[in-house]
């Protein structure tokens, strides 16, 4: 029963949103008359164009880090995946001025050719630098989907291939990457759903996605049902990724790694490949990860040490308390779900949680305004008010993250622990010590997994903090972004270091436990 | 156990909400993130014993969190820029009406709701900021003007999602009606050097750099790069000049920052004697001086600063219709192609 209230609990946003889709609003006919078509095109173009970008760069680094050899191959396996620390919002700070670089070529155009054509200029490089600067930061996804399955699934049949004969790029074009389309397709997924739940970087460089239009129905034209309506074409844009994922992935899981050691001999690179090799890894190490790190290390050694006051340390801590107390509580509230769907064998709860964990497929705006709409409800009828607590900030990561807790544990306690659920259950074994004798100590290693995950994810988290937090409390990140609309580019680049400190430990951490996060 | 721990809970909170209201204090919403502010707040609670509690966040989320909280909101006092969003404020029946003489007196009729929900506390300019080496201020007029097509490829302003902008098209729609602000909307968004994007400083920037000639945007942002710490800032002030459109018309498009007290404010009292703390002489210097906003009395500004940019008429459009033509302007924004 528990475990049915809080699956509903979580679906309830997702679904007051997605019922928006027949509404009819207010302004609605004139958003479909003007700007409905820029938000589709100029959302489409940048998720294809980094998309591509990812799978290119995720793709190639995965290949050279896991079936060959050269020198530095080792410091590259784990550096590859830092950029992952740094937020979308962070990166495109940290590269704000990247675009005004291209000034110079384009006044030269316009002395050269003529003002239409430098206009036409801009508006390609706006997509090319926003995706670029996207896709540096969220390579990785792509990078370690498709590294663990270059690791664990091609192993036999690239040596089979190899023994008749073929040449390491066929083995590449006809066997490694046709079986690992499933992993590169579900590491695009992440990029996907990131690249759409972006706010902060859209928004610096001025593309009008929908998370754009969404804010501005709602905000700037006070037409909150309208919003939701974009909103829901947003849900069911994420609905059509997931079924693509789904169908492209087929029954194949991903499971977590066991032995890291490569088990079949990797392609020894000599000369101008090893060379090659080197570069390709330590371009997009330098754009996601040092290039960023530097220029924010640069801006933060100018600021005065009188920034570090008692209110920063407070910062510090609000920061650190908030992400471990929500991380924990999501974490046990998943394992209660998992493990109530796992000794019932209950088919209401196995249903109901599936579309639980749709939370985090959803822009963080969308779980922000159903969230929202459901405070108002509550708020009418209960006269309670759920806005500005730390209770209604936990809740609402609960319903954004929820599925991040729910992979590692939900993976572990299929392999390790439904028979013995069943097996106990037959026993006459309560569900509570079957809980606590039998599972916790097996699924240890998975709950920490999720802890961090979602300590991880809540560090970084903006939109959803910034909109429901209480009286005079800042984390991190609202700081970063507070200072960074305020102009305070160097002060800002200190909370924006401390939240890629704090978050690379963990990181590095799950790298060595976990292939993939879904 | 649920039924149990929930009440509780709830209870625990109502505990922690209600601290706030017992000890007298006041609590603010606010847009507004300047270091005038922080000073002008703690000098409130110095010279009155009440403390004073912010939370900082956008104005828009700020208001729809208003609305949501009800009656049941903390807030006091909700603080933001733009006229356009006090009265939009207004009209969702978050603000109520204040009677205070002092409020009256300091803040002027234009300034202020008619009904005074709101009253404006600091003043500024949207102005057209050009490049000293390669405009002549004699080759500029109006914002009107700035649909010629002598303008194409030469204008920098930021996005629509803007409200300075927004209520900018607001009062070019309460003079010229919707027809000609459409075609003026697309003219200008056809004129402009790139698509819009960055904020207003970004926009004096780009002139600077050379890539557009004249910008739209507000005049302290100028004076806060004047004096900015950052050298290539002071760099890019230096090479701009400001120009007051529309001397010969309607005068130059002005707006305020502003407060009014909320509707559920459980410390009334205190938010009053807050507001007419900030319409005062000293404190209105204090905004000059911080962050070079004009005072809400323009003329009487003391700051160097201010006094070299020149004096100027404004439009004397009553700002709460900025508010009532704010979802008029942002659809004819949106029909006119500009982002
Ligand atoms: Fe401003």
């Amino acid at each position: 029963m528990f475990s049915l209230f809080i699956c509903i609990l979580i679906f309830t946003p997702i679904a007051l949103v997605a019922l928006q889709f027949n509404n009819n609003t207010e302004n609605w006919d004139h958003i479909q008359q003007t700007v409905l078509t820029t938000y589709i095109f100029s959302t489409l173009i940048l998720v294809l164009s980094t998309a591509i970008l990812s799978t290119f760069i995720g793709v190639t680094c995965a290949w050279l880090v896991a079936c060959c050899e050269f020198p530095g191959r080792k410091f590259f396996e784990w550096t590859l995946i830092l950029p992952l620390t740094i937020p979308t919002y962070i990166a495109a700070y940290s590269y704000y001025d990247l675009l005004e670089m291209f000034t110079p070529m384009m006044i030269w155009i316009r002395s050269n050719f003529s003002p239409e054509s430098m206009i036409y200029f801009n508006d390609i490089m706006v997509y090319l630098v926003t995706s670029l600067v996207m896709t540096s930061v969220l390579f990785p996804y792509v990078y370690l989907s498709t590294r663990a399955s270059f690791l664990m699934q091609g192993n036999q049949l690239i040596e089979a291939a190899k023994t008749l004969g073929h040449k390491p790029s066929n083995i590449f074009w006809k066997v490694a990457l046709p079986m690992a389309r499933p992993a590169i397709i579900a590491g695009l997924s992440l990029v996907v759903m990131e690249t759409l739940n972006d706010y902060g970087a859209v928004e610096y460089f001025g593309i009008p996605t929908f998370t754009i239009g969404i804010f501005r129905s709602w905000l700037g034209m006070n037409d909150m049902g309208s919003a939701l309506k974009l909103s829901s074409y947003l849900l069911f844009f994420v609905f059509f990724i997931l079924y693509i994922e789904k169908y492209f992935r087929g029954e194949a899981k991903f499971h977590q790694k066991n032995d890291s050691s490569r088990t079949y001999s990797p392609n020894l690179l000599k000369g101008k490949y090893s060379i090659l090799a080197i570069f390709f890894c330590l371009l997009p190490l330098c754009l996601g990860f040092i290039i960023p790190i530097t220029r924010l290390l640069f801006w933060a050694s100018s600021v005065s040490g009188s920034f570090f006051d008692i209110t920063f340390f407070q910062v510090i801590f609000n920061s650190i308390g908030l992400a471990s107390v929500s991380s924990l509580l999501i974490v046990t509230l998943a394992t209660i779900l998992i493990f109530t769907s796992s000794y019932f064998q209950s088919k209401i709860v196995k249903v109901a949680n599936q579309f639980a964990i749709l939370g985090y497929s959803m822009p963080g705006a969308v779980v922000a305004m159903g969230f929202l709409l459901i405070a108002g409800y509550i708020n009418q009828s209960m006269g309670y008010l759920l806005t500005g607590t730390l209770i209604s900030l936990t809740f609402a990561y609960l319903v954004r993250f929820l599925a991040v807790a729910w992979q590692p544990i939900d993976s572990g306690m299929e392999k390790k622990c439904d028979q013995i659920n069943q097996a106990s259950r037959i026993l006459g074994n309560s569900a509570l010590i079957s809980m606590f004798k039998l599972n916790l100590p097996l699924l240890k290693k998975s709950i920490i997994v999720a802890v961090l995950l979602i300590f991880v994810d809540i560090f970084k988290e903006l939109p959803l903090t910034l909109i429901l937090r209480p009286f005079n409390f800042d984390t991190l990140a609202t700081l970063t972004y507070d200072l960074n609309s305020q102009a305070q580019l160097h002060e800002s680049a200190i909370p924006a270091l401390l939240i890629i400190l704090v978050t690379i430990p963990p990181i590095i951490f799950l790298n060595n436990q976990l292939d993939d996060r879904l | 156990m649920l039924k149990n721990v929930l009440p509780n809970l709830i209870r625990l909170t109502k505990i922690f909400s209600l601290f706030s209201i017992l000890s007298g204090e006041i609590n603010i919403y606010s847009h507004r993130h300047y270091d005038s502010d922080k000073i002008l707040f703690k000098k409130f609670t110095q010279q009155t014993g009440i403390k004073v509690n912010v939370v900082k966040g956008s104005a828009d989320q700020l208001i729809q969190r208003l609305v949501t909280e009800g009656e049941n909101s903390p807030a006091d006092i909700l603080l933001t820029v733009d006229a356009g969003r006090l009265e939009r404020a207004k009209k969702m029946g978050i603000l109520q009406s204040i009677d205070s003489k002092i409020l009256r007196k300091n803040v002027p009729q234009l300034m202020r709701d008619p009904d005074n929900n709101w009253f404006g506390l600091t003043v500024r300019a949207r102005v057209i900021v050009y490049a000293k080496d390669r405009v002549k201020p004699t080759d500029l007029s109006t914002y009107e003007a700035l649909a010629e097509p002598q303008w194409k490829g030469r204008i920098a302003v930021r996005s629509s999602n803007n409200i300075y902008n927004q209520s900018l098209l607001a009062s070019i729609l309460a003079a010229n009606g919707s027809d000609s602000a459409l075609s003026w909307a697309k003219s200008v968004r056809g004129n402009m050097a790139r698509s819009p994007r960055g904020s207003d400083r970004d926009q004096a920037r780009i002139v600077a750099s050379g890539l557009a000639d004249i910008a739209i945007m507000n005049t302290y942002y100028l004076g806060v790069m004047s004096n900015s710490p950052d050298i290539t800032d002071q760099e890019v002030a230096k090479k701009l000049g400001v120009f007051f459109p529309n001397q010969d018309g309607r005068g130059v498009h002005i707006n305020v920052s502003g407060a009014g007290v909320t509707a559920s404010s459980k410390n009334k009292k205190e938010a009053i004697q807050f507001l007419e703390f900030l319409t005062s002489k000293n404190s209105q210097e204090v905004f000059a001086k911080e962050n070079y906003e004009y005072p809400l009395k323009v003329r009487k500004n003391k700051s160097k600063l201010l006094k070299s940019w020149g004096k100027f008429k404004y439009d004397q459009l009553q700002l709460s219709i900025l508010g009532d033509n704010n979802t008029d302007a942002v659809k004819i924004f949106d029909k006119a192609g500009w982002e």
